[in-house]
């Protein structure tokens, strides 16, 4: 009788340790911030576990601890500590605000980042950090509204709780100053927000890659499409929410770099003796169907330059 | 009536006389001289708007058609790498071909240059320019491995002999491996733009469009920098065939070369963005040959 007790006491308490480690044959684990449902992002964690499969399928396995916080300060720093709770072997951010969350937390556990704008001026340096990221001529942006109609006023959507998206705004506008044009700051920190895309009077809008204004795409373009206003993005526009022209690094390079640099640093290399690489390249896309909606008309000398038309 | 017999030697006469008149008929025309066409079909290479391009031409053509007595047509070729085969399947009279377009009807179908127009800034020539964004960190041959270059067109010197004589030159031999990708834009001015865009790091083309596009909008200028830039070669250069009478070739080469002292011409000249005609001469296509002789090994690394 005692013998059949401690058989049932071994196989609750086999059980218990199972229910509460639900992977014990993983031997990794990677805890991967992703902001929101972005769908730059998600493109690109694609592109992640893709690369990160075919890199070391067989060799080790791996957990992937997937964090997606709404953009906010708090809901950044509570997914940085989860996975430093979780105690996992490599953290990956896509974005800015999600990186610089984690940096925050001064933890010993590596990080890579991708997607994040311009990272060599994002100070994102460290012995656990490496990444990539992308950079974008925001003057081809304004050259291209330029040629398709007269801007004399330019709204650039953009949101102060975020990094990048505020490096985005600075720069593009400078350039808009320097083409003579007035920079009209859209702030979106909250719902509200979007409130003043309807009073701004602007002839044409950038958004920039804050995840608060896509994650709002939908409703932003609803507004500008109402008042007539074309727009261009950094990022791409998968749904077809509206945009008139994106101007975007393709996020799956950014993705399968990552991966790459998670799998030498799983297989043991520090992340200080992996180069942070910076992408160039770009893929310029119009949407001839917004832009009969807002009445312009695409020279032919302009559409050639675009990697994708949507007609 | 009694028939008599003709007299033989009378006979005889008569027929060396005949043939001899037969005979003299075709030597009284001229065998060598080519006959004057009735018209002068002339090509023209696209350039990167082929509307504003047909419209400078037009004016030019209605102004040689009055001045020649000859009606001068004009077609566009449908891309600068089919000169050669275009202007035998058109059966062109001559063709306003850029530098290494017309050194190869030069060389291939003994084409005669003519003249070069002189356009606004007083240059007949161009040059070819190899650029990147200042902000790349390209600055010399060794920084671009591994990355993507966007020339013009094979058949261009600027967009594309130029930079592969020139990445020959400095040890660039096996151009398929040293770049991660390579494409032609179709035209100089998309090659700066996929520059400045960052679809390309890289970029070849013509000195003359960087130029104009850098006077229209100077942010251009600051965004970008000539890494080299190649030696000057003519432009545009009217070329016609052999066979054309050589009266006629005499007379539409002066009516180009004196246009900018009329008044008429003057205007012509003006719509056709130029400020006069400059004699062109074989010569003036020696360091194109060079550059193709440089080159040679790579355009066939590059063709694979």
């Amino acid at each position: 009788m005692n013998t059949l007790r401690l058989v049932q006491r071994i196989l609750l308490t086999l059980l218990f340790v199972l229910a509460l480690a639900p992977d014990l044959q993983a031997q990794k684990r990677i805890g991967v911030i992703m902001t929101g449902d972005v769908p730059y992002y998600g493109a690109m964690h694609d592109a992640f576990v893709a690369e990160l499969n075919r890199r070391i399928a067989g060799e080790e396995k791996i957990e992937i601890i997937l964090q997606r916080p709404f953009p906010d300060p708090i809901a950044w720093s509570n997914a940085a500590r989860k996975l430093i709770a979780f105690d996992v072997d490599l953290i990956v951010t896509y974005g800015s605000p999600a990186t610089l969350a984690v940096i925050h937390e001064k933890t010993r556990i590596p990080l890579v980042y991708a997607g994040l704008y311009e990272p060599d001026q994002a100070e994102m340096s460290g012995e656990n950090v490496t990444g990539c990221g992308f950079k974008v001529p925001l003057s081809s942006i304004v050259r291209y509204f330029k040629r398709l109609k007269t801007v004399n006023t330019l709204g650039i959507v953009c949101s102060s709780i975020e990094e990048d998206s505020m490096r985005q705004y600075a720069t593009m506008k400078e350039i808009a100053e320097q083409h003579n044009m007035k920079a009209e700051k859209i702030d979106i920190r909250g719902r509200a927000d979007l409130d003043g895309l309807k009073t701004k009077k602007t002839d044409a809008v950038f958004i920039t890659g804050s995840s608060l204004a896509h994650l709002w795409l939908a409703d932003i373009m609803e507004i500008l499409r109402r008042e007539k206003i074309p727009t261009a993005d950094i990022f791409p526009d998968f749904a077809e929410a509206g945009v008139l022209m994106t101007l975007f690094p393709p996020p799956q390079q950014q993705g399968q770099l990552a991966a790459e640099m998670a799998a030498q640093i799983l297989l043991g290399k520090k992340p200080v003796n992996i180069m942070a690489y910076t992408f160039r390249d770009t893929e310029l896309v119009f949407n001839l169907v917004e832009a009969r909606h807002f009445g312009i008309i695409f020279p032919i000398e302009l559409l050639i330059e675009a990697t994708k038309v949507i007609e | 009536m009694i028939l008599r017999p003709r007299s033989g030697h009378g006979f005889l006469l008569r027929l060396v006389i005949c043939l001899l008149i037969c005979l003299a008929a075709p030597a009284a025309r001229p065998v060598a001289a080519p006959a004057q066409p009735e018209e002068l079909l002339i090509g023209i290479e696209p350039e990167h708007n082929i509307f504003d391009q047909m419209e400078r031409y037009r004016y030019l053509a209605g102004y040689l058609s009055q001045q020649l007595g000859v009606q001068v047509k004009l077609t566009i070729m449908s891309r600068y790498g089919e000169v050669i085969k275009r202007f035998r399947s058109l059966k062109l009279d001559g063709a306003f071909l850029t530098s290494y377009t017309a050194t190869m009807g030069i060389d291939e179908l003994k084409l005669e240059p003519v003249v070069n127009p002189v356009n606004l800034n007083g240059e007949s020539s161009s040059q070819g320019y190899i650029f990147v964004r200042k902000d790349s960190g390209i600055r010399n041959v060794n920084d671009m491995r591994g990355k993507s270059i966007v020339f013009v067109d094979p058949a261009t010197m600027e967009g594309y002999l130029f930079p592969l004589a020139y990445l020959q030159q400095h040890g660039v031999t096996d151009m398929n491996g040293f770049f991660n990708r390579f494409y032609f834009s179709g035209s100089h001015v998309s090659a700066i733009f996929a520059v400045l865009d960052g679809r390309a790091d890289i970029g070849a083309a013509k000195n003359t469009v960087f130029n104009r596009l850098v006077g229209n909008d100077p942010s251009i200028g600051q965004e970008l920098a000539i890494i080299a830039q190649s030696p000057k070669a003519p432009e545009i250069t009217l070329c016609i065939r052999q066979e054309i009478d050589p009266d006629l070739r005499a007379r539409l080469a002066a009516v180009l070369l004196q246009m900018d002292k009329t008044a008429e011409g003057r205007k012509v000249l003006q719509q056709f963005n130029a400020i006069r005609f400059v004699k062109s001469s074989r010569a003036d296509f020696g360091g194109i040959e060079a550059m193709e002789e440089q080159a040679r090994a790579a355009i066939a690394e590059h063709v694979k």
